[in-house]
């Protein structure tokens, strides 16, 4: 077994407590699809498997569930996943789970999308493991959508065109008032270009939209 | 959880397959038990329908 990284599990741990905390707010202000992710799963049919890494309430994993024969949606916030099973419980398999350790079997997931997650995960060796787990679980010709919160977003500062990005913290608001931090690595573009391509993943393409980095990727040196 | 699940999931520290141990069904869905690694014995709660396949030091007993 790999040494574990105690300060980065500790970490992910106080994320996932976050979204234990604003998990029902934070839920209702996430009611739709981001297009995106619809352009992107629309081009594909009959699926076996699908997986919704981070899958939140549950709105793009309803997404999957019009192209594959069974979806997977995983979080590592229970509160999230109650709001999932109401929103999408008969369709989808709602599954508790850490993005960087996966507990799904190789080569069993077909089609993946991994929204507005990996940058939660608080340490480099962590995003970069995650890659290396979904690569793992997708099948040989398996694709994925993955994003991440970019420098080129309107709300910072920073230069999209910079090396790297940066650790921050953005508060969510809950209705009584009560804020709570929320930790991001906000990703440079050639940055999220180069921790795929480090990674056991491929870049196929790769787009920035609405401040996001969206790379599609498969995982590398699987087919035959 | 539905019990074809057992296909694809596994244990996220080794990623060997898992043992499922039934307490509670209800139509065709498990609503409680326990998945247990086949190799490190580390064992896995399902809640109210949901497996927890969060790495033991991810949880929380009491949640705050």
């Amino acid at each position: 077994m790999p040494e574990r990284d105690s300060d980065a599990d500790r970490s992910r741990a106080a994320v996932r407590r976050t979204y234990e905390d604003i998990g029902a707010h934070f839920s209702k202000t996430r009611e739709y699809a981001w297009p995106e992710v619809e352009s992107f799963v629309a081009a594909f049919t009959d699926c076996g498997t699908a997986l919704d890494l981070g899958c939140g309430n549950g709105r793009h994993a309803e997404l999957l569930a019009g192209v594959a024969d069974r979806v997977v949606g995983l979080d590592a916030s229970r509160a999230l996943l109650n709001a999932a099973t109401e929103r999408v419980g008969d369709e989808v398999a709602l599954v508790q789970g850490d993005a960087v350790e996966l507990p799904l079997a190789d080569d069993c997931i077909d089609l993946a999308v991994y929204v507005a997650t990996l940058h939660h995960l608080p340490s480099r060796d962590a995003r970069r493991a995650s890659l290396d787990d979904l690569a793992r679980v997708l099948a040989p010709d398996g694709r994925a959508l993955v994003s991440a919160w970019s420098t080129a977003h309107d709300r910072f500062d920073a230069e999209a065109d910079a090396e790297t990005g940066f650790d921050t913290t953005v508060d969510w608001t809950l209705p009584g008032g009560e804020t709570v931090p929320r930790f991001y690595h906000v990703y440079a573009p050639a940055e999220f270009e180069r921790d795929v391509a480090a990674s056991d993943l491929r870049l196929v393409s790769v787009e920035l939209s609405s401040g996001n980095c969206y790379g599609v990727v498969e995982p590398e040196g699987k087919r035959t | 959880m539905k019990e074809d699940l057992m296909e694809i999931i596994c244990c996220p520290l080794d990623k060997h397959d898992l043992d499922l141990d039934v307490t509670e069904r209800e139509d065709g869905e498990i609503i409680s038990g326990e998945l247990v690694c086949t190799e490190c014995g580390e064992s896995f709660p399902i809640e109210d329908g949901i497996p927890n396949l969060l790495p033991p030091d991810m949880r929380d007993e009491a949640p705050a």
